[in-house]
C-alpha cells in the first residue's frame, strides 16, 4: 500500500523566514486531503516539500520510499504529479490540447501504446475537452485551461497528486467539474490527492482537512469533526462584552457558555475561535466622519453599453451598470470574466471602445473630463501596489502631498487612519514586511487619504485570511455608513456577495445577473448560499 | 504646483537612495569605471614579448636587442631557427619576432645595405605596430644618418602628452550618456513593473508635472555623480587641467542630461520591463557614442557617418567639454556647443515627453 506519511516537516527559507513549522499528517490511498488557509500560511511550502522540490527538515515517506531531502526524493518523483499555483501556468499557448498531452507523455517517457491512448481519451472525456483537441491553449477559457493543466498532470498516472490552489479564480461550474475529475481519479486509480484551496465551501469534497494558520497546521480532521469541535462556542448573535467573547455581524463566539441559542458552525468559525483561545486581540476598526462635507449625486456612476476589445477578443461586451450613492456594488466573476478591464475603463486606464460613461453626473468624453474628477475617486489596484522603497508613513505622506493636502493636516489624518484602521504599529515598516491583512487596510488608507466620494477596489480580498477579510468588509461597511461613499468592488469569492448591497455577475465579458442581494435570495428560495445561486446563472448562460 | 513638483522629486530621490543595487551601479560607473578606463588604457607598448633568431653570432645584433628593455619589452627570447620562432608567434607566445640573417653583420660592417627581418603578430595591431616604429627608431639611431633637419616640438593643451586624463574624460562622458538615458527610463518602467503605474496615472496632477519632476530628479542624480567624478577621480586621480569655467561645464552637463533623458523617456514609453529597457538603451546608446567621436575621431570617419555625427548630441558635448577642460575656451565662444546640445536636446526631450505623455 502506498500511503503518505509526513513527519514533523519544517521548511525555513533564506533569512530565517519560516515556511511551515512542524507539520505532520498521514494520508491513505484514494484519500483527498485538503489544505485550507490564507496566503503565506505554509500551504505551498508543505506541498513543495512533499513533492521534493525544496529542502526541508523532518521525514516524509511514501510507500516504501523514505526521504529527507530533494536528492533522496528523486526516485519518488515518477509517482508524483504536481500542479503549481497560477492559472494554466504549465501550459504552452501555441500548443493544441492534443499536443499538450503528447508532450507531457513524452517528457515522462510513456509508451504510446493502446493502453495510453484509451487513458488519454478517458482524460479528455472527463475534462470535457474531447471536442477541442485541435484547439490551441491560448484560445481556451480559464476553466478549460485549468482542466487541461490537470489532465496533463495526470497523464503519467501519478500515485500522489499535489494541486496548489487549482480552483482559485476558476468559475463555479468548471470548479465543480474539476472536483468531479478528482473524485473519479481517486476512485479508479487509488491516487492520494492533496489539494489546497482558498474556498472553504470546497471542504465538503475532501476526506480530511488540515487548517493552516501562522505557518502551522492549526487543526485537522474531517469537516464534521472540525466543526463539531467548536459547536459549543458558536451562538446566534447575542450581545456579550466579556474578553472571552467575540461579536461579529451575525454570530457571537464565546468560550464561556452563554444563555443563548447555538448556531450551526462553519469552518470559518474555527479560525475566529482559535484566535479567541489564543487571546489574540482583534483590532477594533472604526471610521470617523469625513472632514469635508460634499454633495454627492444620487447616481455616482452610470455605464451604458461599455465595450472593450483587445484585437478579436471582446473583454467586455456592452455592459450596463449603475452605482448609486451610498451603495456597495460587488462585481463578481471568474478570472478573465472582464472585471478588471471594466474597472480600468471606468478609471480611464483603458480607452472605452464603445458605450457611454457618466461619472458623478459628468459625461466622460475626454481626458480633461476625467482630470477634474480624479480628486473624488479612490482606487486600490490588484495586489495593493504601493511604493516598495518607502515606509507606510512615507507612502501616505506622498499620496497626501500629491492631493495637495496641507502637511499638518496630512500628518494628523495619517495618525488617525493608523489608529482607526489598526495599523499604527506598522507606520514605519516597509510595505513588504507587512502582513497581508495590514497591507490591505493600509492600501485603503492610501486610497481614501483625500476623502473621495467613490472607491474602486480590484480584488482586494484575494488570499487574505478569514479574520482580516472579515475586518476588511467591516471597514467598507463603516466607510459607507460614515461617509456615504459608494464602493465598486471586484472579487472571485462568490461567498462575499453577502456583504454587498447589490451584485453584478460577469461571465466571459457579458453581464449575466444584476440585482440586489435580497432579490437574489427571493428569486432562489431553495439556495442556501450565493455559490449555489451563481451556479444557476452559469448553467443558464451555457 | 511647486509643492507637488518637489514632493515627486523628493520621492524619486528617496526611492533611488533606497534601491542599493542602483546606487552601487551609479557609484561604480562614476568612480571606478572612469578610473579604470583612464588608468588602464594602454596605447604605448607594455610587456611586449620579443623573440629573435640570430644567425650572425652576436655583436651588432645583441647591441640592437639591448635597446629592447622593460617596461616596454620583456627580455628578448632566443630561438634557434626561424621555424621555431614562427611557431611561437603562431601560438601567441611571442608578439614580435626579429631575424638577423648571416649576411647582416657583414653587410653592416661593409657599409652595404643590411636587413633585419621582422615578423609581427598583427592581431595585436596597435601594440605590434608601435613596437615596429620603436624598432625603426632604434635602427635609425644606429645608422647615424646625417640629415640636416631637426624637429622642435611644442605640445599645446596637453604638454605631458598624457592620454590618461583624456581617456578618463571620454569615459565619463560615455557614462553620463548611459546613465542619463537609463535612469529616467528606469523611473518610469519601475512603476510599470511594480504595478504602481495605474496609481500614478490616477493622481490628480497634470501629467506634464509628473514627467518633468521625474526626469528632473534623475538629472539631479547625474549632476551630483558628475561632481563626484570630476572632483575625486579626474582632478585628483588624473590631474586633469581645468582651463575653462567649471560653471560652463556644469551647465552643459545639465542640458545634456535632459537631452539623454528625452531618449530615456522614449525608451520608457515603449518598454514594459527593466530587461527591455536595458536592451533598448544599449541599442540606442551604441551608435550614439560611436557617432560622437569618443572612439574614432569624427574627421577620420566615412563621409556619410561624418555627416550623421552632426545628429549625435554627444558630439557637441564631448567637443564642448574638451574645449572647456583642455583649451580653456571662453564661455562666449562655447556657444555653438551649447547650441548643438540645446537644439538636439529640445527635439529629443520634446519627442520623449510627448511619447510618454500619450500613456497618461
Amino acid at each position: 500500500m502506498a500511503n503518505l506519511n509526513v513527519n514533523s516537516v519544517t521548511v525555513i527559507y533564506k533569512g530565517n523566514r519560516i515556511g511551515i513549522k512542524d507539520a505532520s499528517f498521514k494520508a491513505e490511498e484514494g484519500e483527498i486531503v485538503g489544505f485550507i488557509g490564507a496566503d503565506g500560511t505554509g500551504k505551498s511550502s508543505l506541498m513543495h516539500a512533499i513533492s521534493g522540490i525544496i529542502k526541508f527538515k523532518g521525514e516524509i515517506s511514501f510507500g516504501k520510499y523514505v526521504y529527507h531531502s530533494p536528492k533522496e526524493a528523486e526516485k519518488v518523483k515518477k509517482y508524483i504529479g504536481f500542479m503549481p499555483q497560477g492559472l494554466g501556468l504549465i501550459l504552452y499557448d501555441r500548443l493544441t490540447v492534443e499536443e499538450h498531452l503528447d508532450f507531457f507523455a513524452n517528457v515522462r517517457n510513456i509508451k504510446m501504446d493502446k493502453n495510453f491512448k484509451t487513458y488519454k481519451q478517458k482524460l479528455l472525456h472527463m475534462a470535457g475537452l474531447s471536442r477541442f483537441t485541435e484547439r490551441e491553449a491560448e484560445h481556451l477559457s480559464g476553466g478549460m485551461r485549468q482542466k487541461l493543466s490537470l489532465i496533463c498532470t495526470l497523464i503519467h498516472r501519478p500515485r500522489l497528486l499535489l494541486l496548489d490552489e487549482p480552483t482559485t479564480g476558476v468559475d463555479p461550474l468548471s470548479r465543480l467539474e474539476l472536483w468531479e475529475i478528482l473524485d473519479n481519479i481517486r476512485k479508479e486509480e487509488g491516487t492520494i490527492i492533496i489539494v489546497s484551496t482558498a474556498y472553504m465551501q470546497e471542504a465538503s469534497k475532501m476526506d480530511r482537512l488540515l487548517l493552516f494558520d501562522d505557518n502551522r497546521i492549526m487543526a485537522s480532521g474531517t469537516s464534521k469533526q472540525l466543526t463539531d469541535s467548536v459547536r459549543n462556542y458558536v451562538y446566534k448573535k447575542t450581545p456579550c462584552k466579556d474578553t472571552d467573547c467575540l461579536e461579529l455581524h451575525n454570530v457571537t463566539y464565546s468560550l464561556k457558555p452563554l444563555n443563548s441559542e447555538h448556531k450551526d458552525p462553519t469552518l470559518e468559525d474555527i479560525f475566529f475561535i482559535n484566535a479567541l483561545k489564543n487571546r489574540k486581540k482583534l483590532t477594533e476598526i472604526s471610521v470617523s466622519k469625513r472632514e469635508r462635507r460634499l454633495e454627492i449625486p444620487p447616481i455616482v456612476m452610470e455605464a451604458k453599453g461599455l465595450t472593450k476589445k483587445f484585437g478579436d477578443f471582446v473583454a467586455d461586451d456592452k455592459i450596463d451598470m449603475e452605482l448609486k450613492r451610498n451603495e456597495i456594488l460587488g462585481l463578481f466573476g471568474a478570472n478573465g470574466a472582464g472585471k478588471t478591464t471594466f474597472i480600468k475603463m471606468l478609471l480611464g486606464l483603458y480607452p472605452i471602445d464603445e458605450g457611454e460613461l457618466t461619472l458623478l453626473s459628468q459625461p466622460i468624453r475626454s481626458g480633461r473630463d476625467r482630470r477634474k474628477l480624479k480628486s473624488k475617486i479612490g482606487y486600490v489596484s490588484q495586489h495593493f501596489a504601493l511604493y516598495k522603497n518607502m515606509s507606510v508613513r512615507e507612502n501616505l505622506i506622498y499620496f497626501a502631498s500629491i492631493h495637495q493636502i496641507p502637511a499638518s493636516e496630512a500628518l494628523r489624518r495619517i495618525e488617525r487612519y493608523g489608529k482607526e484602521l489598526g495599523f499604527s504599529d506598522y507606520l514605519d515598516a516597509m510595505p513588504k514586511d507587512l502582513p497581508l491583512g495590514i497591507n490591505q487596510r493600509f492600501s485603503i488608507a492610501a486610497a481614501i487619504i483625500h476623502e473621495p466620494v467613490v472607491l474602486f477596489l480590484d480584488e482586494p480580498t484575494s488570499g487574505i485570511d478569514v479574520i482580516a477579510r472579515h475586518q476588511f468588509w467591516q471597514l467598507l461597511k463603516l466607510l459607507k455608513e460614515q461617509w456615504g461613499i459608494s464602493i465598486l468592488i471586484t472579487t472571485h469569492y462568490m461567498s462575499e456577495a453577502e456583504y454587498c448591497d447589490r451584485v453584478v455577475l460577469l461571465k466571459e465579458g457579458k453581464k449575466i445577473a444584476d440585482d440586489t442581494v435580497e432579490n437574489f435570495y427571493k428569486k432562489h428560495p431553495e439556495a442556501s448560499n450565493f455559490e449555489e445561486i451563481f451556479l444557476e446563472y452559469y448553467r443558464e448562460a451555457n | 504646483m511647486i509643492k507637488v513638483f518637489l514632493s515627486i522629486v523628493t520621492k524619486e530621490l528617496l526611492d533611488f537612495l533606497r534601491s542599493w543595487g542602483l546606487v552601487v551601479l551609479v557609484l561604480y560607473s562614476f568612480t571606478l569605471d572612469v578610473y579604470i578606463a583612464g588608468g588602464g588604457m594602454q596605447i604605448e607598448p607594455r610587456n611586449v614579448s620579443v623573440g629573435y633568431v640570430d644567425y650572425t653570432g652576436g655583436g651588432i645584433s645583441q647591441k640592437i636587442l639591448s635597446h629592447l628593455h622593460e617596461p616596454e619589452f620583456l627580455t628578448p627570447k632566443m630561438f634557434l631557427s626561424q621555424r621555431e620562432l614562427s611557431k611561437a608567434i603562431f601560438n601567441k607566445e611571442i608578439m614580435v619576432g626579429i631575424i638577423f640573417d648571416q649576411e647582416f653583420e657583414k653587410n653592416y660592417r661593409n657599409k652595404k645595405e643590411a636587413t633585419i627581418d621582422v615578423l609581427l603578430d598583427a592581431t595585436a595591431a596597435s601594440q605590434s605596430f608601435t613596437t615596429l616604429s620603436y624598432l625603426q627608431n632604434i635602427v635609425l639611431n644606429f645608422s647615424k644618418l646625417n640629415i640636416p633637419i631637426d624637429i622642435d616640438i611644442h605640445k599645446l593643451f596637453n604638454p605631458n602628452s598624457d592620454e590618461h586624463s583624456f581617456m578618463a574624460l571620454s569615459e565619463l562622458l560615455s557614462v553620463i550618456t548611459m546613465l542619463s538615458i537609463l535612469l529616467p527610463a528606469i523611473v518610469f518602467v519601475r512603476e510599470k513593473e511594480e504595478g504602481t503605474w495605474d496609481i500614478m496615472l490616477l493622481m490628480p496632477i497634470n501629467p506634464k508635472i509628473t514627467i518633468l519632476a521625474k526626469s528632473f530628479s534623475q538629472v539631479i542624480i547625474i549632476v551630483a555623480g558628475v561632481m563626484i567624478t570630476v572632483g575625486l577621480v579626474l582632478f585628483n586621480g588624473f590631474n586633469l587641467p581645468m582651463n575653462g569655467s567649471f560653471l560652463a561645464f556644469l551647465l552643459l552637463t545639465f542640458f545634456y542630461a535632459f537631452t539623454s533623458a528625452g531618449i530615456g523617456l522614449f525608451i520608457a514609453s515603449v518598454s514594459k520591463s527593466m530587461m527591455q529597457t536595458a536592451q533598448l538603451s544599449m541599442l540606442i546608446m551604441m551608435p550614439l557614442i560611436f557617432l560622437s567621436g569618443a572612439w574614432t575621431p569624427v574627421y577620420a570617419m566615412h563621409p556619410i557617418l561624418e555627416k550623421l555625427s552632426l545628429l549625435s548630441p554627444l558630439r557637441y558635448y564631448i567637443e564642448g567639454c574638451e574645449s572647456i577642460f583642455f583649451r580653456g575656451t571662453d564661455f562666449v565662444d562655447l556657444w555653438h556647443y551649447f547650441a548643438g546640445v540645446l537644439i538636439l536636446g529640445s527635439i529629443l526631450y520634446w519627442y520623449g515627453f510627448r511619447k510618454i505623455g500619450k500613456l497618461f
